[in-house]
């Protein structure tokens, strides 16, 4: 019998929006992304890379040019987003209503009963830590207080999905912790969260895979760990009083960065074992081997180097 | 339709709460209690004048929370944002559409019953005798200023608030100049001319004949028509939009 492979909770296939006709400016071409059930997808890009346009295409909000959204193994219509949370970037809501009656009206509008959206509201104000806050108008919310309660409005239905556009914008760093410690919540209760964020440590701390676009199109994808582990070098971390290293390691690292006696740097995955050696014949202590990985930023703003020197390339050759 | 009613019911509750319906309501009641202090009317007149401009001002207060309701309310939704957490929902673009009218319409409901309980009210405090016919005006007024609200919601559905405003107030004109542009039933272009002289019943209601049931009934069909084409128009409208 052939392996079921699980439907995905988004699958989107080769997105496309045009503005403007013929004549117009295309703002996504051919963006395909699939996200696996309970992961944390990460959607990033810069500014006009098109993520913002690609989620809205998926929710309904941008008629698409061409292309294919799925949700939950259906086609991506209203009746199927009664099973989706949505917090827009810099979502805004009308101040005269207070946060019991904001959920209310998003807990009514997704099918829920009165009742169950009192019974939950209490519970689901203190998940995004505004407890105690149900009464209070939005107009006296602050700016992190207003991103809580987006999330909150995302979260009313318990929804199977969850798209979160910036959701840690406007936040302090302890609102950021929380809402990383609740994206992975999530994840282990079994919700599937795109998340869409120029937060690149955010991303990396919580997303299992990301799909990176640049001018509207897929520029990477992939598991995290595939896209940032630098091919064919490891990463050694070693403790020593000497205040350089042996020659014979100096002639193979790099990446060198030292602090407090600590020395991390990288050197080819062949010369892993001999390094070690030399190290602990001169008595240094090897406090870590890895496979040497660079930061999503360094990533991301390698990635996007390389493609305006391609640009750049295109523009004198044309 | 819980989704209709869920919007409309936000609609309702945001109108609430802004003052100026209110202060509009105040208004008219200072309003109509100075219509008697007028000079004085003629033997028998008195009461036919004070429904008259009761009526009159009843129709401006009713238009002025309309526009105020109805202008900006989906322009603002979409420039703010709100809307998408609402229409990335199981929610059709029809559905919010049409709970926007209903809840504009609810709130204008509430808003020209107080009117209508105000001049009737003060009309039988100054002149002794219950003003019924008076209601018949009232829901006349209602009807057209509902018709004018589902205007602005399928104008601003596809434009700035400004426009939906110059629309609103023009039509409004074109509406009630049938008679001086096209003389009379005559004319080949009479029924299908967009008119709202139908609504048009202040002077009925003021020298006290007021109209039949049937031309209520009349009135109501006339009303849902315009309504249902208006409000078709904006979900066509609001459903082609990239937001």
């Amino acid at each position: 019998m052939a392996d079921m492979k699980p439907v995905p909770a988004i699958r989107i296939e080769r997105a496309e929006k045009r503005y403007g006709g013929a004549a117009g400016f295309t703002a996504v071409s051919d963006v395909s992304l699939t996200v696996s059930p309970g992961s944390i997808h990460g959607l990033l890009g810069p500014n006009g890379a098109g993520k913002t346009t690609t989620l809205k295409m998926l929710l309904g909000l941008v008629r698409p040019s061409g292309g294919d959204f799925e949700i939950l193994g259906e086609p991506a219509g209203p009746a199927v987003r009664a099973r989706v949370g949505f917090l827009p970037e810099q979502p805004y809501f009308s101040p005269l209503l207070t946060a019991g009656e904001l959920l209310m009206l998003h807990g009514r509008l997704s099918g829920m009963s009165a009742s169950d959206v009192s019974a939950r509201t209490s519970t689901l104000l203190a998940r995004v830590g505004l407890e105690g806050r149900e009464d209070t108008r939005l107009a006296k919310y602050s700016r992190g207080m207003l991103q809580r309660i987006g999330i909150a409005q995302a979260l009313v239905a318990a929804p199977e999905v969850v798209v979160l556009d910036e959701p840690a914008s406007g936040l302090d760093p302890v609102g950021q912790r929380d809402v990383r410690d609740l994206m992975m919540g999530l994840a282990e209760d079994g919700t599937t969260v795109l998340l869409s964020s120029h937060q690149l440590s955010e991303v990396e701390a919580v997303c299992d895979e990301v799909t990176i676009l640049n001018h509207g199109k897929v520029a990477a994808e992939g598991a995290i760990d595939d896209l940032l582990n630098v091919a064919g070098r490891t990463s050694v971390r070693a403790r020593g009083t000497a205040t350089t290293l042996p020659a014979d390691v100096q002639s193979l690292m790099e990446d060198v960065a030292v602090s407090g006696g600590v020395w991390v740097f990288s050197v080819p995955d062949s010369a892993v074992r001999a390094v070690v050696d030399i190290l602990d014949d001169n008595g240094w202590a090897i406090e870590a081997i890895l496979p040497k990985r660079q930061s999503l930023e360094e990533y991301f703003g390698r990635m996007l180097d390389e493609s305006r020197t391609v640009a750049e390339e295109q523009a004198v050759s044309r | 339709m819980n989704r209709v009613f869920a919007v409309a019911r936000a609609v309702v509750s945001d109108a609430i709460r802004r003052r100026l319906v209110w202060i509009v309501v105040l208004f008219s009641l200072v309003l109509a209690a100075s219509i008697p202090m007028l000079p004085s009317y003629g033997v028998g007149v008195a009461e036919a004048v004070y429904r008259e401009i009761a009526l009159a001002m009843t129709y401006v207060a009713a238009m002025v929370v309309t526009l105020v309701l109805s202008v900006a309310r989906i322009p603002g939704e979409v420039e703010r944002r709100t809307v998408y957490s609402v229409l990335a929902r199981d929610v059709r673009r029809w559905e919010y559409v049409l709970g926007t009218w209903l809840g504009i319409v609810l709130t204008l409901g509430a808003a020209t019953l107080a009117f209508g309980a105000i001049i009737f009210g003060v009309g039988w405090v100054m002149y002794g005798e219950p003003m019924w016919l008076l209601w018949q005006g009232v829901a006349a007024i209602w009807m057209e200023a509902g018709i004018i609200a589902a205007l602005c919601v399928a104008v601003s559905t596809v434009t700035l608030p400004v426009i939906v405003a110059i629309a609103a107030l023009a039509f409004l004109f074109i509406a009630h100049v049938r008679a001086d542009l096209l003389g009379g039933p005559q004319n080949p272009l009479w029924h299908v001319y967009p008119s709202l002289d139908a609504f048009n019943i202040i002077a009925p209601v003021a020298h006290g004949s007021g109209v039949s049931l049937m031309y209520l009934a009349t009135m109501t069909a006339v009303f849902a028509a315009w309504v249902a084409m208006l409000t078709l128009l904006g979900a066509l409208g609001f459903s082609r939009r990239d937001l």
